[in-house]
């Protein structure tokens, strides 16, 4: 690796030291460019109303110097309080834990490990003593920012919140205590066996899936003259070699335009082939979001499909 | 994810493990993946009394040749866990 850029390292230090939260990652807040970056973001939005982030993508050179500032070959990474706390599995650790919380100073608290009041249906309580292999086995549930449930059997760990439900002992990390007041727990059979279902009140309502969208798909909706807004996940040096007219660039200013339209309305979103938009597109889906699109193939397939006049790259 | 271009040449999955059990002496390592990216369970009672932060630079330290530059073979670690051996084990 090339030696230190001095200017970058003091840049780092500057703001490490004069910012209680900042976290170097993959693209911003608004839109996460890589999914460790975007979990870690999942936890601290759920922790914090405010923190500093710095896109490490949109400076190849912090992005070197920050790995050599903190000694860590990989984004994201965390510093609280002018300290390097650690990478998305260190921050995933210390959120389960509490520790996290405690660190940012924030009380997560009060109300968070109050035990909440979990329902188990009959059957899936007969479903969870008949899996049990060992009496002392205890079952966690785990519910994640984005709203991902896990059920399984594991031993206690620092910091949970034990539950009572039908007899079942639960327990849950304190992040997951915060979200699941109300969570009912069922078994469900079905024709390749059975499986639990997970509803959790506090998780808001989305569509079932991001749709796929051709680029002749767009070219044909767009001229239908449907309503429908696309937004644009990729960097400004991208753009400026290639774009879709019309288009609204995610940045901060397009996330908040995305976060002031209709959650009802038909939005797209868009990359270079289709992947990093993906990713935005599912974060859509959880802001409640219903009518959303992935544009597949990204400009590139809009070039080689649609309009050859934009340029590949 | 699965193309993910690089010139080494081997088995990613040994030079992973190999690297880990030549830093760490005793450590169990057990790295699963492929197509640059992996997860690696490693488990060695090098990391009693050490905390997730140093444990994890432990094992970092000891990849750090294999994720150099922009065609490294392992591009990104999906999931690091370092565990202690349980007790009387």
């Amino acid at each position: 690796m090339q030696s230190a850029m001095p200017d970058a390292h003091a840049t780092i230090r500057e703001l490490v030291t004069t910012r209680k939260v900042v976290l170097f990652m993959k693209g911003s807040r608004a839109a996460p460019q890589c999914g460790f970056s975007g979990q870690v973001v999942g936890i601290l939005d759920g922790l914090l109303p405010a923190y500093d982030t710095v896109d490490v993508l949109a400076d190849p050179a912090m992005r070197d110097a920050i790995k050599q500032f903190s000694d860590w070959p990989t984004i994201p990474q965390l510093y609280v309080d002018g300290r390097f706390v650690g990478g998305c599995d260190i921050v995933r650790e210390l959120s389960t834990s509490g520790e996290l919380a405690a660190l940012l100073g924030v009380d997560a608290g009060a109300s968070a490990t109050a035990p909440p009041v979990l329902e188990l249906t009959g059957r899936a309580a007969t479903a969870i003593m008949a899996a049990r292999e060992a009496p002392g086995d205890e079952l966690r549930l785990v519910i994640s920012p984005a709203f991902e449930k896990e059920l399984f059997f594991d031993g206690p760990a620092p910091g949970d919140v034990v539950v009572e439900a039908r007899g079942v002992t639960i327990r849950l990390d304190r992040s997951t205590a915060s979200r699941a007041a109300g969570t009912r727990i069922d078994w469900v059979e079905t024709g390749a066996g059975g499986g639990f279902k997970v509803d959790c009140p506090a998780e808001p309502p989305r569509a079932a899936s991001v749709r796929g969208l051709t680029a002749k798909g767009l070219r044909m909706a767009l001229d239908a003259g449907g309503p429908l807004m696309i937004f644009d996940v990729r960097t400004d040096a991208e753009r400026a070699l290639a774009s879709i007219d019309g288009a609204v660039a995610l940045d901060d200013d397009g996330q908040r335009r995305l976060e002031a339209t209709d959650r009802s309305a038909r939005v797209v979103f868009m990359c270079h082939h289709g992947v990093r938009s993906r990713v935005a597109a599912e974060a859509a889906l959880r802001k409640g979001f219903t009518d959303v699109w992935n544009l597949e193939g990204g400009i590139d397939a809009w070039s080689t499909e649609v309009d050859s006049a934009v340029a590949r790259y | 994810m699965s193309d993910h271009p690089t010139s080494f040449k081997g088995s990613v999955l040994d030079a992973i493990a190999d690297s880990i059990r030549g830093a760490i002496e005793g450590a169990r390592v057990e790295v699963s993946g492929g197509g640059g990216h992996y997860a690696i369970v490693v488990t060695s009672s090098a990391f009693e009394g050490k905390g997730l932060l140093e444990s994890q630079r432990l094992v970092y330290s000891a990849i750090a040749h294999l994720m150099k530059g922009d065609d490294a073979p392992v591009h990104a670690v999906d999931s690091l866990k370092t565990l202690k051996p349980p007790k009387g084990a």
